[in-house]
């Protein structure tokens, strides 16, 4: 009798593999992250070269570290989009190969509700509105009807490709968050930079179009990290604020990569306060892309008999999270 | 239900994200307050300019919509400096809390004329901006006859003059936006109808216009499947 899944993460730069048990406990959880020259973004191409090269290590790792036999496995969980090709490739070979050489079903898994599914477990969220901020996605969501629901996104760059593009064209190499973060915090003297809420939603391409503008015109890289910052995560708040108004949601939860960032969590601890709702953030060593969220979604989809065929375990880059099914979900 | 509060005497009837609303009197008139309190977590700067600007965008707006032939509320008075709109209190209920309890024809009626309502901004270069159910005030009628369901615009504090396209297709995505992620279950039918009274008021080829930018846009949206 299994009790455990094992979860493969490979959307971007993050290869990782994890087991997870079904009461929720992480035994473990390895990954190798792909670091891009300074000055560009993550090359999918060479990405997906980098994960080939880590799997095997990776997935050895982790099998060993957990300590679970075969015969404890019960399902293997991967995840199938949305993500860069190449790289989405890679994790759905090493799924299927490890799924038939242990003769164990395959769980495909959307990466987004992956992010969603494990900040509720280690949050202890029961119905949480949530903030997906990451280099994939900037959007508000809330689930009903079976389905987790975009009430308002991004309308073209999300938050970490924000922070990541302008980290580069000031040369910094990426992921450019943490940096970013780090230079705000000696500044506190706002740039204006334009701010765009359009209804629900957001759009970022203006704020990145005028800070890289006012970089080369000679403005220090703190003010403006800093007036990025206060713009972007002012107009994503914003946004979480009006949905939690829409929605009447009692808890409020922020998980992806961009939720390590503490200026972004303090905004909204200060929101939420106001409308008398709690306020959770993923712990910063699974906010980023882990295998553990394809773990733990997967034994969630597995257990309610959600499993394809090696045949049909394939990838979908473009597979947005409000199209699919959370059977186990009220 | 109505307030009794004397001249100016005001109480608040409801805590928005972006606004508090209190009602009271102006000048012997059932009157709206509107204020944008500041955002404690958004740099103040910024957040008087947003404020101000939203508050005199929103005067502006529910002005020129009513010129269009729009339903709005009659503006009684604006102060800049305090983010402050006094206007008509119009006596409804949300759209947002009432879709759940109209029947299938009050339904396809009421979106219905919502879409000739938006159609007739968007016909005289105004885009709402907003137009979530929230912001959509359906004047409701106990004995349950839909024939009466009198629509109320309002929250213009994103609105904006254009002629461009893409705006008024930003306008007819929200609203779709709205209804799938608030109201899964009459979604479909409630889009369909809000395009027909568009079509009654613009015509066939301007809705097919809109509508293809629509799914331009959400071509656009991240992860969107390219078809």
């Amino acid at each position: 009798m299994g009790r455990f899944v094992v979860g493969i993460e490979s959307t971007a730069h993050t290869f990782s593999v994890a087991v997870a048990s079904r009461e929720g406990k992480i035994l473990s959880d390895v990954r190798e992250v792909y670091r891009p020259p300074v000055g560009s973004g993550i090359h999918p191409y060479l990405a997906s070269l980098s994960h080939v090269k880590a799997a095997p290590r990776v997935l050895r790792d982790a099998l060993l570290t957990s300590g679970v036999g075969e015969g404890d496995i019960d399902a293997v969980a991967y995840s199938m989009g949305p993500g860069l090709g190449p790289c989405l490739r890679v994790g759905a070979v090493v799924a299927r190969s490890l799924a038939l050489s242990l003769a164990k079903p395959i769980v495909p898994v959307n990466h987004a509700i992956g992010h969603i599914e494990l900040g509720c477990l280690l949050t202890g969220t029961a119905d949480p509105l949530v903030l997906l901020v990451s280099g994939g996605h900037s959007m508000v969501v809330a689930f009903s009807y079976g389905r987790w629901r975009v009430m308002g996104e991004t309308l073209d760059l999300t938050l970490g490709q924000l922070l990541d593009q302008f980290g580069r064209h000031a040369g910094l190499s990426s992921p450019c968050g943490v940096q970013v973060e780090g230079a705000a915090s000696k500044s506190s003297r706002y740039v204006p930079l334009p701010y765009t809420v359009k209804g629900n939603d957001v759009s970022f391409s203006g704020i990145l179009t005028t800070a890289k503008r006012l970089l080369d015109g000679g403005e220090r890289f703190e003010d403006i990290c800093f007036s990025i910052q206060e713009t972007a995560f002012a107009m994503m708040v914003e946004v979480t604020e009006r949905a939690l108004a829409f929605t009447g949601k009692k808890e409020v939860m922020i998980v992806g990569g961009v939720a390590a960032n503490r200026r972004l969590s303090r905004m909204m601890e200060f929101m939420t306060r106001r409308h008398s709702a709690s306020f959770h953030v993923v712990p910063p060593r699974f906010s980023g892309d882990c295998g553990s969220q394809i773990a733990w979604t997967g034994h969630l989809a597995h257990s309610k008999g959600v499993t394809t065929s090696v045949e049909e375990a394939s990838t979908r880059q473009s597979w947005r999270l409000d199209q699919v099914d959370v059977p186990w979900r009220e | 239900m109505r307030s009794r509060a004397g001249e100016g005497g005001t109480r608040v009837v409801y805590r928005g994200a972006e606004a508090d609303l209190l009602r009271g009197r102006w000048c012997g008139l059932d009157a709206v307050f509107k204020f944008r309190r500041p955002f404690i977590y958004r740099l103040k700067v910024l957040d008087d300019a947003i404020r101000r600007q939203r508050t005199a965008r929103e005067a502006e707006m529910i002005h020129d919509a009513k010129r269009s032939g729009a339903h709005t509320p009659f503006l009684y008075f604006v102060d800049m400096g305090k983010a402050l709109i006094v206007m008509q209190w119009v006596n409804g209920r949300r759209l947002k809390e009432t879709v759940s309890s109209l029947s299938s024809e009050g339904l396809e009626h009421v979106f219905a004329e919502l879409g000739g309502e938006v159609a007739r901004l968007h016909a005289s270069g105004i885009m709402h901006g907003d137009l979530t159910t929230s912001n959509i005030l359906l004047d409701y009628d106990n004995k349950g006859s839909s024939n009466n369901n009198e629509l109320t615009l309002i929250d213009f504090g994103l609105a904006l003059r254009t002629t461009r396209l893409e705006d008024r297709a930003v306008d007819l995505r929200l609203v779709k936006e709205t209804l799938t992620g608030a109201h899964s279950e009459v979604a479909s039918k409630a889009y369909a109808a809000l395009l027909e009274g568009y079509r009654g008021e613009v015509g066939p080829g301007e809705v097919r216009a809109v509508t293809r930018q629509v799914a331009e846009i959400e071509r656009r949206g991240r992860y969107a499947r390219v078809e």
